[in-house]
């Protein structure tokens, strides 16, 4: 298996290498032939990696131990899927996945484009090759997955994968961040083929825009996903602590959906066509670089491993691809003019030009708390560090004006808003956003988050206006339910409507995010069997331990009744395991119980077993609203998925116009 | 070369810099500056050290906020009855404080185990430490944006 992987890897670099030059020389010579086999090449490139992906997966699956990868992520007693979880477990493995997931996507855009951009299609190949090709130096080279263990030390069974890791969000969570990143591959592939042959008119960015969502959405879900795992098992309280591996995958996200906005800018007015393909670059540079992060210890993070070797390979490659994109973008600053100039600051041009400055800023920011330790050791010879306050006080004012944002945009007009009409626009959601504040102030007793709550109102409010208006009409025209007409809405114009579903999961998650943060109680208690525990109107009884034995390990687990104002809700438990090889790292699993808007958290801290006694100290945390941000990213899911659904065709599009022109009339 | 319909083709090298739009970005960048700068200079920032750096500095950096990092002295750990406060060591090999930390310990936490502190730092007793986090053994790889913060604050 070991030979077949490594082997695969050899033959898919030299093939790689191969199709670069085809692909170049077939585009500058003009030679049909070879264009199509710098295509194939991807194709077979991709085929490779795939061949050893699953040599790979198939020395887990036997446990073969002989593989270094393979003994140090595994064990016999660790059920299949996380053996097989295993796989992108480690750092050659995760290399592999990412050369994996950046293959299967180049082929399939190539595939779909290779008719319509013809022009494009042999850099793109060799984009793309020359990525798999840093890629596969790595795995062939510096960190194969593939190495073995001379015949006498091979281990009769593996450590084991961590603890932390096995759980199913870590199923889910790593794949589709690393998938998030690897996806970048295919915009950039193109910005690059646009910016080489100079064709930077519109065909590119139709090419892009689509496959800029996906990449957005995959890492969007990876992201969420990550939150979800770090509430769920590591026990304190939160989702999101600004952590540098966090922030590093954030990074590409914000620019991502900085891009989606902008594009549509330049489909629609042919402006900001150097600070797209900027945007586009900056996505797979950050992609790069969030990848290397974790992998080199450059920034001192929890994730961070010892030393690797890879450190000065992906900070050469980061170099290269910098000097040579921004070298690129330079040189074709003449061909990107834009054609049009903003005519009023009052228009939708200007508002996604607001939006783009925010999100800009907003991942500068993130950037310069994250790499802030490396600059103040080089400026003052002291390393500082920045925490968690720093990013909620500068980036919480900047998401608080993006939702302002979210609410005013949508109403502005393109080339030209009247002001007057956008103010009657906004009279509704502005009403919505004022009538909230009364009742939360009493409720609440804090401005800060009444505002900030205020303000997702209205921006939600906006979006819901828009969904009314636009029912509204298509019922006149129609004579459609109003449910229908939403939905026909959303089908009709999955690009206007489904934007606005993905607005209305960021107001979720805004909801959410407001109301843990803000209003998030914690205390410790320490109980004996029958005692309670008393935090903000909850009751909760300890009813003892419990000690088990399972086939992967020991499980120790604290059981408590749930009940608020006095009326019993629900049962949870609050365990600690013990791994076979893990001993000393007993992993906990929260004990979660959602009871209306709150979740009641539980984190078992320290317990004794001794003779009779069964005393537990419990870190009790009241989270409010966080299962919104799970809902909200369920809806981002939706909105990103009606995104990316196929278009209607012409003819049915055509019948749909008079509908959307009425739309836009009124609007 | 753009492939747009050249409408009305604006004047200028850069013409959609609209001279009300650049105050309105300029405003925009000082706003999102004097953020940056007013976290800055408000948010606590930790001076990040070893713990021979600390015992070198104790002067000037008693009563301020540190990070240290540092081992777990192997069988300095003395856990207490439930409910009472973690006592511990942390060390760089030659020097050595003591630590006292009673917020939720991290999964990773034994001997030897490399760990971050954050607290306030008094020259003259124990690290009163508000959070403690791991660093992850060599063993353990997270995925990148593994999100695992094996953090705990108190």
């Amino acid at each position: 298996m070991a030979q077949l992987g490594s082997g695969a890897l050899i033959i898919a670099l030299a093939l790689a290498i191969y199709g670069i030059l085809a692909g170049v020389i077939g585009a500058r010579r003009n030679v049909p032939e070879l264009v199509d086999s710098a295509v194939r090449a991807v194709w077979g490139v991709t085929a490779l990696i795939l061949v050893a992906a699953a040599s790979l997966i198939t020395a887990f699956a036997t446990h073969d131990f002989r593989l270094v990868y393979v003994a140090g992520r595994s064990s016999v007693d660790m059920p299949l899927h996380y053996v097989l979880a295993a796989f992108y477990g480690g750092q050659e493995g995760s290399l592999l996945y990412w050369s994996m997931i950046a293959g299967l996507l180049s082929s399939l855009a190539l595939l779909l484009h290779r008719q319509r951009d013809r022009a494009l299609v042999p850099y793109m190949a060799a984009t793309v090759l020359s990525v798999e090709t840093f890629l596969l130096v790595i795995l062939t080279v510096v960190a194969s997955p593939f190495t073995l263990y001379p015949a006498a030390l091979t281990p009769t069974n593996g450590v084991g994968l961590n603890p932390l890791l096995r759980d199913p969000g870590m199923m889910a969570h790593p794949p589709f961040l690393l998938a998030g990143f690897a996806s970048f591959t295919v915009p950039f592939g193109f910005a690059m083929a646009a910016l080489i042959t100079g064709r930077l008119g519109s065909d590119w960015i139709r090419a892009i825009r689509r496959w800029a969502l996906v990449s957005w959405g995959i890492l969007g879900v990876g992201l969420l996903l990550g939150a979800w795992w770090a509430y769920h098992v590591l026990g304190w309280g939160g989702y999101w602590g600004w952590d540098p591996v966090e922030n590093v995958a954030l990074l590409p996200w914000l620019t991502a959906t900085a891009f989606i906005h902008s594009v549509i800018v330049q489909e629609r007015r042919g402006m900001l066509k150097v600070w797209n393909m900027s945007l586009v670059v900056a996505s797979f540079i950050l992609s790069v670089f969030g990848t290397f992060t974790v992998r080199s210890g450059l920034i001192s993070s929890v994730h961070s491993f010892a030393v690797s070797p890879l450190g000065p390979w992906f900070l050469g490659y980061l170099s290269l691809v910098i000097i040579v994109a921004v070298g690129l973008v330079v040189y074709r600053i003449p061909g990107l003019q834009s054609d049009r100039a903003i005519e009023s600051v009052v228009s939708r041009e200007s508002g996604f030009l607001v939006n783009n400055l925010l999100f800009t800023a907003l991942a500068f920011v993130t950037f310069w708390g994250t790499v802030f330790p490396l600059v103040s050791e080089l400026f003052r010879d002291t390393k500082l560090t920045v925490g968690p306050p720093f990013y909620d006080q500068v980036n919480g004012p900047i998401l608080l004006a993006l939702l302002v944002l979210m609410g005013i945009g949508p109403l502005l007009a393109w080339r030209k808003s009247s002001p007057r009409l956008l103010l009657k626009n906004l009279f509704w959601p502005v009403m919505a956003g004022l009538i909230v504040i009364p009742p939360l102030l009493y409720f609440l007793r804090a401005p800060i988050p009444v505002i900030a709550l205020a303000v997702t109102v209205f921006g939600l409010g906006t979006v819901v206006l828009e969904y009314v208006r636009g029912a509204r009409v298509r019922r006149r025209n129609t004579g459609e339910s109003y449910p229908r007409a939403v939905v026909m809405l959303v089908r009709k114009n999955g690009r206007r409507y489904g934007g606005y579903i993905v607005h209305i999961a960021m107001a979720l998650l805004a909801f959410g995010i407001i109301g843990s943060h803000f209003f998030q109680v914690e205390r410790q208690f320490t109980l004996n069997p029958g005692e309670t525990a008393t935090i903000r109107g909850y009751t909760l009884t300890y009813q003892g331990l419990e000690n088990r034995m399972t086939v992967e390990g020991q499980v120790i687990g604290a059981k408590l009744a749930v009940a608020k104002n006095g009326v019993h809700r629900g049962d949870l438990e609050s365990y600690r395991f013990f791994y076979r090889n893990y001993e000393n790292q007993p992993t906990a699993r929260m004990g979660i119980k959602s009871v209306g808007l709150d979740d009641v958290y539980v984190v078992l801290d320290q317990w004794d077993t001794t003779g009779n006694s069964q005393v537990v100290s419990l870190r009790i945390f009241i989270n409010p609203l966080v299962n919104w941000i799970w809902l909200g990213g369920v809806v981002y899911v939706i909105g990103m998925l009606t995104l990316l659904w196929p278009a209607p065709s012409p003819a049915r599009q055509r019948t749909a116009s008079p509908v959307r022109e009425a739309v836009l009339r009124e609007a | 070369m753009s492939s747009g319909v050249m409408i009305n083709p604006a004047p200028g090298r850069m013409p959609w810099l609209n001279p009300k739009l650049v105050v309105a970005g300029v405003v925009i960048l000082i706003a999102v500056g004097f953020l940056v700068f007013q976290g800055m200079q408000s948010t606590t920032m930790a001076y990040f050290v070893t713990v021979g750096e600390l015992e070198q500095s104790s002067a000037s950096v008693d009563g301020r906020v540190v990070r240290v990092g540092g081992d777990v002295q192997p069988g300095s750990i003395v856990q207490g009855s439930v409910g009472q406060p973690l006592q511990f060591n942390v060390t760089d090999g030659v020097h050595s404080i003591p630590v006292s930390y009673s917020g939720s310990i991290p999964d990773i936490f034994a001997d030897n185990t490399q760990v971050v502190i954050e607290g306030t730092y008094h020259s003259n007793g124990t690290f009163q430490a508000d959070t403690l986090t791991t660093k992850c053994p060599s063993k353990f790889e997270a995925a990148p944006g593994g999100g695992a913060t094996q953090s705990a604050t108190s």
